[in-house]
């Protein structure tokens, strides 16, 4: 502690003033011989306690009092070394920024990272004299600007900073550092600068410093990790796929797992948690540096199907973030297909089925699929059935197609594939109920001469798919210019008949022609699918296309009446997500992991009927429900998704000091930091009145006792 | 007089003198003289008011005699005014007995307890005196320091007066044993009226066993047929501690070395409250033995106290 005016010390010996007038007191007591000691005695036995106390307190108050004073006209003060730039306190316009990415929210002692970051710019902002025009943005990628323009509002900087919390974005100091050059180019101080608060991890820094070549902002970091290392490990990566081999909704959890240190850590604890519950443990050893894999095996319940979300976490670490990540799943209705091989081959490969049931095994995990020839097939092995699909069949008998009307009917799917064995005429016959679209002609797109059934041949004239309509809800979840489906060449299909247009019917895809290739209609309870081409590879390489196994699922789902993925789409944090409005739908909802409701309402939509949804700050699952024209609330599965941490904010690894953007942050060693003075006669003065009030409150008690 | 021992003096009533205006008087039998006076105008100023029916003797009329206690038969035969006397008022003892210990001497404004108890007993001895009564005088501390034995012969009263007006405050408190030794001394039914501050005694202290219990004391004489009361003085600083300073507080009888440092207004309230509580105590003990307890300020008017107790004593009878 260091004084202005030390001389005023001498003051102090006033201090000692209630002592002596405490000690002259006692001096100077009266004597008195009195007849009623014993009450005297056992009066104070009584208040000793309380009175000897009080006196104490009284004494010490009055003697800080008389200190205070000569202490505070002294004007004392505190010298603070501090790593706030001294730079601080010229005139200026000044844009800070707060790196406000995933691995500021690692713990420090007893606060986060960022906690650390926000007191020093807190500390900075009350530091900076008062003409000095401030803006503030955070790091991390995708946020919005909390003070976009210079203002000299100090206040209103200081409620925007304390209002700012940390996100679990990655960090995008190009973009953070263009935007607060841009802010700064339009001012009018001579000095412009920029305050990075960061802990300089190297992540976010790949595009460069975004600041421009010449007339560039003075940039000053403050790297509020102290260049301390920290190390970390990671789940990098959670995939789930279907097993099986485990049973009835069987999954196999894949997690890729990291160790960013130099020691590598032995046994990691490590959970599979499903829907919150920790369902399996097990321990991973983790090399230096390393990465890991680990499988869990687990049968998820639920007969009916439902979604789940499943997390792989590890043993805690600084920075929580990355110790756990997240899957969301949804377990299809137990499905049972019976599909009816109309056109079966000794090679798997060109057989029939063996593309579509493929498809419907490793999309929907925990359907059982049965393959049937046509003569084996009896009404009563509709049965148990949910799905029905007739790939290749010549003709349906009577008996069959009856059963099929009734099996329709009462809700159950059938999907109908085409091929050179199918006699169109006994199906319009005796499916006519059934079929979508009466069946016509075949088309060939243009066969040469010497073609044979099954043999790859890429360079046969074909067709392709129209631009696909992703307003219907099997096309969804598709990407918006249909890749993977689009793609498909059909070199043969079947011409279907003209029909009555009825609100039971819609063509889900066409042919660049203009055919319908894929049309649905509502039959009583259920519904039916016609695909006017082969499952194999006879008409068409549609089988071969990434598009084919989500298009038979989704035909499938919708079919059977279940909607949703097995496992939901995973986004990055700070990643956007379109959403797509389908039918009526007026308002579509997300319900965000703290709680809160997104919505996005019909007449924001793009024409494509989407909108995009970029408020993924928070980790966890978020669940889309739609609410339609009459108001009813529906929940959309198939939209949910989950947001996980980027992985590249689990790295600690530092930014290269070549790279830094600061060309005065690398202090000279030997060079002593700055000090700061801190004023301390207005603590004391708060003391003063506090002892002040002490004094008089015990004087009071006193006279009561 | 007032619960709490004040005096009540009445401004309407002359010669009611306070206590410090009675220490202007010269003598301890004036003094008497003043107080009976005045406590007796308009009343009937007999101790003892017999209750007996058994006739003994005639006594001549005095003023302050019940009216209805003149015998006119003999007024007829004699054409002087008798009274009759009753088994119960012939030879009725009254003994006077004071605490003389060095606490009762305590004084800052004002008359001691000792004075006070002086100014008590001499009004009292001449009220008996005045009845042809005997009464009698003890005043101890430790121990018994005189004993004056009940008598009516002449001149009992002034050696009475005597005694108290020599009596000087020394010595320990003992007043169970002084009552213990005067309780073997007498053998008659006596009224046995004691003045003391009864400091450093407690009614229900056990520990107490060397010299005993005064409440125990108090119940054997009234289990012998004795009427007592105990007239308990205090200076009024023993029940307020009025001081506004820093004190050294001092024991004031011998041996006793108790100090206390203090500040005065400090304690006042936790006393006042511990002061009260003692004076229930012994409230408590003497109604349970039952002695007529009367707790005395010495800032009150003695001729109140005497009226008052006169009173209380032939309303009792009465009742």
């Amino acid at each position: 502690m260091h004084f202005l005016a030390p001389s005023l010390l001498l003051g102090l010996l006033a201090a000692a003033l209630p002592w002596l007038v405490h000690l002259i007191g006692k001096r100077r007591a009266q004597p008195l011989r009195f007849a009623a000691m014993q009450l005297l005695l056992r009066s104070e036995r009584r208040i000793s306690a309380r009175r000897r106390l009080r006196e104490i307190l009284l004494l010490v108050a009055r003697t800080g009092v008389a200190a205070a004073l000569p202490l505070i006209f002294a004007r004392p003060f505190a010298e603070r070394t501090t790593d706030l730039p001294v730079a601080s306190l010229d005139p200026q316009s000044a844009v800070i920024v707060l790196d406000d990415s995933a691995s500021m929210s690692r713990s420090a002692g007893l606060s986060t990272m960022f906690e650390r970051a926000r007191d020093r710019a807190r500390a900075l902002l009350r530091q900076f004299p008062s003409d000095v025009d401030l803006a503030l943005l955070q790091a991390s990628a995708g946020s919005s600007p909390k003070i976009s323009e210079l203002s000299p509002e100090r206040a209103r900087v200081l409620e925007a900073l304390e209002s700012t919390v940390c996100s679990a974005r990655p960090a995008d100091f190009a973009s953070a550092l263009r935007s607060a050059s841009l802010i700064l180019a339009g001012s009018t101080h001579a000095k412009r600068r920029i305050y990075l608060f960061t802990d300089l991890q190297a992540a976010g820094w790949e595009a460069g410093t975004g600041l421009p070549a010449e007339g560039a902002p003075e940039v000053i970091i403050n790297d509020v990790s102290g260049a301390a290392r920290w190390e970390n490990r990671a789940v990098l990566e959670v995939s789930v796929v279907p097993a099986p081999e485990v049973g009835t909704g069987g999954i196999a959890v894949d997690a890729e797992l990291a160790d960013f240190s130099a020691s590598g850590r032995r046994a990691l604890g490590m959970a599979l948690k499903v829907d919150g519950i920790s369902v399996a443990k097990g321990f991973v050893d983790l090399a230096p540096g390393g990465r890991s894999h680990k499988r869990f095996l687990h049968r998820l319940t639920g007969e009916t199907g439902g979604a789940h979300d499943v997390e792989v976490e590890i043993d805690g670490d600084a920075f929580r973030l990355d110790d756990h990540r997240l899957a969301h799943v949804e377990l299809a209705r137990s499905m049972s297909v019976l599909i009816v091989n109309g056109d079966p081959r000794s090679a798997r490969n060109e057989d029939e089925p063996f593309f579509f049931a493929a498809a419907l095994r490793n999309g929907l995990p925990g359907a059982a699929v049965t393959i049937k020839l046509p003569d084996d097939v009896s009404p009563e092995s509709l049965d148990n059935t949910t799905l029905v699909a007739l790939l290749n069949l010549a003709q349906p008998s009577q008996a069959m197609a009856s059963a099929l009307a009734r099996f329709v009917s009462a809700g159950g799917g059938l999907f109908i594939s085409v091929g050179d064995r199918v006699d169109a005429t006994a199906w319009n016959e005796r499916m006519a109920k059934l079929l979508p679209q009466p069946l016509g002609l075949p088309r060939t797109a243009s066969a040469l001469p010497g073609q044979h059934a099954g043999e790859i041949v890429d360079d046969r004239p074909a067709e392709r798919l129209a631009p696909i309509d992703r307003s219907h809800p099997l096309l969804a979840n598709f990407p918006e210019r249909g890749e993977g489906l689009v793609s498909a060449r059909f070199f043969k299909y079947m011409l279907l008949d003209p029909a009555v247009e009825s609100p039971e019917r819609s063509v889900i895809l066409r042919y660049e022609s203009g055919a319908p290739a894929l049309v649905e209609k509502q039959v009583g309870k259920g519904r039916v699918m016609l695909l006017s081409t082969t499952v194999d590879r006879e008409w068409t390489d549609l089988p071969i296309r990434t598009g084919f196994l989500p298009l038979v699922r989704e035909a499938a789902r919708r079919l059977v009446g279940v909607t949703g993925d097995e496992e939901s789409a995973s986004l990055r944090a700070g990643e956007a997500r379109t959403l797509v409005f389908a039918g009526d739908e007026q308002r579509l909802e997300v319900s965000q992991p703290d709680g809160s409701v997104w919505v996005a309402r019909r007449e924001q939509a793009s024409l494509a009927h989407s909108v995009l949804y970029s408020e993924t700050d928070r980790l966890g699952t978020y669940h889309v429900r739609a609410v339609g024209s009459d108001g009813r609330i529906t929940a959309r599965p198939e939209q949910d998704f989950v947001v996980n941490l980027d992985t590249r904010e689990s790295n600690p690894a530092r930014l290269d000091p070549s790279q830094r953007p600061d060309r005065i942050a690398v202090a000279s060693p030997g060079v002593k930091p700055p000090k700061h003075r801190v004023e301390l006669w207005h603590s004391l003065a708060a003391v003063m009145i506090v002892l002040l009030l002490c004094e008089s409150v015990l004087t009071l008690r006193r006279r009561r006792i | 007089m007032s619960e709490d021992g004040r005096a009540a003096g009445d401004p309407a009533r002359p010669g009611l003198l306070d206590p410090t205006d009675l220490a202007r008087l010269a003598s301890l039998d004036l003094r008497a003289r003043t107080i009976v006076e005045g406590a007796f105008s308009g009343m009937h100023r007999n101790l003892h008011p017999g209750t007996s029916v058994e006739f003994t003797e005639h006594r001549e009329y005095a003023p302050g005699d019940e009216i209805r206690r003149i015998d006119w038969k003999a007024v007829g035969r004699a054409d002087r005014y008798y009274v009759k006397r009753f088994e119960d008022e012939t030879e009725m003892h009254t003994f006077l007995v004071l605490d003389a210990s060095a606490s009762m001497g305590y004084r800052r404004r004002g008359v001691s307890k000792l004075d006070y108890a002086g100014y008590l007993a001499s009004a009292l001895a001449y009220l008996v005196g005045q009845q042809g009564d005997a009464a009698g005088l003890l005043l101890f501390d430790e121990k018994a320091r005189s004993f004056l034995p009940p008598s009516t012969r002449p001149g009992q009263i002034r050696e009475v007066f005597r005694l108290l007006e020599a009596a000087q405050p020394a010595g320990r408190t003992d007043a169970a044993l002084a009552l213990g030794h005067l309780g073997e001394l007498i053998d008659k039914r006596s009224l046995i009226i004691v003045m003391s501050d009864l400091l450093d005694s407690e009614p229900d202290d056990p520990s107490d066993e060397v010299r005993g219990p005064l409440p125990g004391r108090l119940r054997q004489l009234r289990a012998r047929g004795h009427d007592v009361a105990l007239f308990h003085l205090l200076d009024p600083d023993e029940v307020e501690l009025p001081f506004d300073d820093l004190i050294f507080f001092e024991g004031m009888e011998p041996g006793d070395t108790r100090t206390l440092l203090a500040q005065a207004p400090d304690l006042a309230q936790a006393f006042k409250r511990e002061s009260q509580a003692f004076r229930d105590r012994w409230r408590t003990a003497c109604l349970e033995a039952s002695v007529e307890y009367r707790f005395t300020r010495t800032d009150a008017a003695p001729t109140d106290v005497l009226r008052a107790f006169l009173a209380d004593r032939q309303r009792a009878v009465r009742l």
